[in-house]
């Protein structure tokens, strides 16, 4: 994002024009992080002591220039990355300190949507979903391919909260960026998650489709009650969306208050700091 | 020396380029004179001896059509030999192309352990393995069938393994992320992602193998290669003629209808 682009929408508050978001009804800590601090291999550090809370029902974008540290923090809370120092916690159980089939059990309510929706082109939309529901069935016949049964329902429920039902059928391969995106969503919703992150969801989108996208995630934290972190490069669709803006420079915390609360100035200066 | 030439002439001295490509020259041509004198090339002798080749040919003729029936089972057989070569070549080189992905493997161990069987079932040609079947289970196709599934795990094994580390590896990211078990994320994910290039491969193996099942027909593997070794050594050159046009014609079939196939499924 230029300098300008982060000046040009102004205030980045609820009350600028478009906004939509609604009362927010938080429903208790769903993500904790502590003190979250990752040094590469190579010595760089990644993050610094990053402490960060999100409740049910929140919205929480974080900003902050490429290098600022919001992938590889993405990535230490889904555990991919062993962070350093630090806890991660979702559901009371520490990721960070948990390997192997633990942390897979301890992921659960954890969802991810990556920029690309990763999705496996040659199988139709509705299997895809049901993917998502592959970590609490863990039978024989789902290690053979077979998609859970019991399963098809409640996906058919998560396509048509996607807007998306009519395309249940049809290979995900024939979809658009903006209608892939929406399925990885669903497959997200088929876990059944408490946290859902989404790591730069419409960088690849056009601006119709990022609204779309924007749009259902905003739904899903104030009418599913999910905590829902997303990282974005665009302020305005940030402003528009969160309820709170979190800005990362240089592995540390710039600042984490609500989206009226935080100027235009002040995300420029994410972005003008990394710059210089 | 002009500055297009500087630039062509990346030592900076004239003509180096030039002198490297004499050079390549001359050592090509020295390979090639040295593979002529190995194999000892005589081609006056090909012309000299024409009338020999000229003389089977002419007694080869007409063919025999009347050896249609009796060399049915033999066709089958044949055909038989590459299907289960390729079924369970496919069967044995699927799990092991997956802890020979450089992207998929569980642990290096296994990917060594594996690459090295893969190594080893490659370089042994098929006719080697049927010779050490024979000795184990005797003559006959089931031999030639062993024979050429083993080898079929080598050759399989490789090109599944590229293909695998060639996928698109957001998908299995991404069902990984959803908690989704090893073996989960390789039903759900890898196994369509990669099932067409595999089927395609599998055909071609397929068509390969049938190839192969006739030669190794002379070692003892039966089907149609023993019957064209058992007509020669009798000197039925009618027959040899007329196994040779089925051989071309079952090989045409296998070719067609897996090209079909393979466009089918890619």
């Amino acid at each position: 994002m230029s300098l300008g682009q982060a000046a040009a929408f102004g205030s980045a508050g609820s009350d600028m024009p478009g906004a939509v978001k609604p009362a927010v009804r938080t429903t208790g800590v769903r993500l904790a992080v502590r003190d979250l601090t990752m040094c590469y291999a190579n010595g760089h550090t990644a993050l610094r002591n990053l402490n960060l809370s999100v409740n049910g029902g929140e919205m929480v974008v974080v900003l902050g220039s490429n290098g600022s540290g919001k992938s590889t923090f993405m990535k230490c809370v889904v555990g991919l990355n062993r962070p350093t120092e630090g806890s991660v916690k979702v559901g009371g159980r520490d990721l960070a300190a948990l390997s192997g089939e633990a942390l897979r059990e301890a992921r659960l309510p954890l969802a991810l949507i990556s920029q690309n929706a990763n999705l496996v082109k040659r199988r139709s939309v509705l299997a895809n979903v049901c993917c998502g529901a592959l970590g609490r069935h863990r039978t024989l016949m789902s290690a053979f391919g077979r998609l859970p049964r019991d399963e098809i329902e409640p996906a058919m429920s998560y396509l048509d909260e996607v807007g998306l039902l009519h395309l249940a059928r049809q290979r995900a391969g024939t979809l658009s960026g903006g209608q892939a995106q929406r399925v990885a969503v669903a497959r997200a919703l088929a876990q059944r998650p408490d946290v859902l992150l989404a790591d730069e969801p419409v960088a690849s989108l056009d601006p119709e489709a990022a609204d779309e996208v924007m749009r259902l995630l905003r739904r899903l934290a104030t009418e599913d009650g999910l905590a829902v972190v997303c990282v974005l490069h665009q302020p305005e669709l940030a402003a528009r969306y969160a309820d709170r803006l979190v800005g990362l420079r240089s592995g540390l915390l710039e600042f984490d208050r609500p989206a009226s609360d935080v100027s235009s100035q002040q995300i420029a200066g994410l972005y003008l700091a990394e710059a210089s | 020396m002009s500055k297009v030439m500087e630039m062509r002439t990346p030592s900076g001295a004239p003509g180096a380029r030039t002198v490297w490509y004499v050079l390549g020259a001359v050592v090509a041509l020295a390979l090639f004179v040295q593979a002529w004198i190995v194999v000892q090339a005589r081609p006056q002798d090909l012309i000299t001896g024409a009338h020999g080749m000229a003389d089977i040919m002419s007694r080869a003729m007409p063919p025999a059509f009347d050896q249609f029936v009796p060399n049915l089972w033999p066709v089958l057989e044949t055909i038989d030999l590459a299907i289960f070569g390729t079924v369970f070549g496919v069967l044995l080189a699927f799990p092991l192309s997956i802890l020979a992905a450089s992207n998929l493997t569980p642990a290096l161990p296994l990917y060594y352990a594996a690459r090295a069987v893969i190594g080893v079932t490659r370089a042994v040609p098929d006719l080697v393995w049927a010779l050490l079947f024979v000795t184990a289970v005797g003559l006959g196709p089931f031999p030639g069938a062993l024979a050429l599934a083993v080898h079929s795990v080598g050759m399989l094994g490789r090109l599944f393994a590229e293909v695998i580390e060639d996928m698109d590896m957001g998908p299995v990211e991404a069902l990984t992320l959803t908690g989704a078990g090893r073996v989960q994320v390789l039903a759900h994910a890898v196994v369509p992602g990669v099932l067409p290039s595999l089927l395609g491969i599998g055909l071609f193996r397929f068509d390969e193998n049938l190839r192969s099942s006739l030669v190794l027909g002379f070692v003892g593997a039966g089907g149609i290669g023993f019957q064209l070794l058992t007509a020669m050594n009798l000197f039925q050159y009618q027959t040899v003629s007329f196994l040779l046009i089925a051989t071309f014609v079952l090989v045409t079939c296998a070719e067609r209808i897996s090209a079909y196939l393979r466009k089918l499924f890619l």
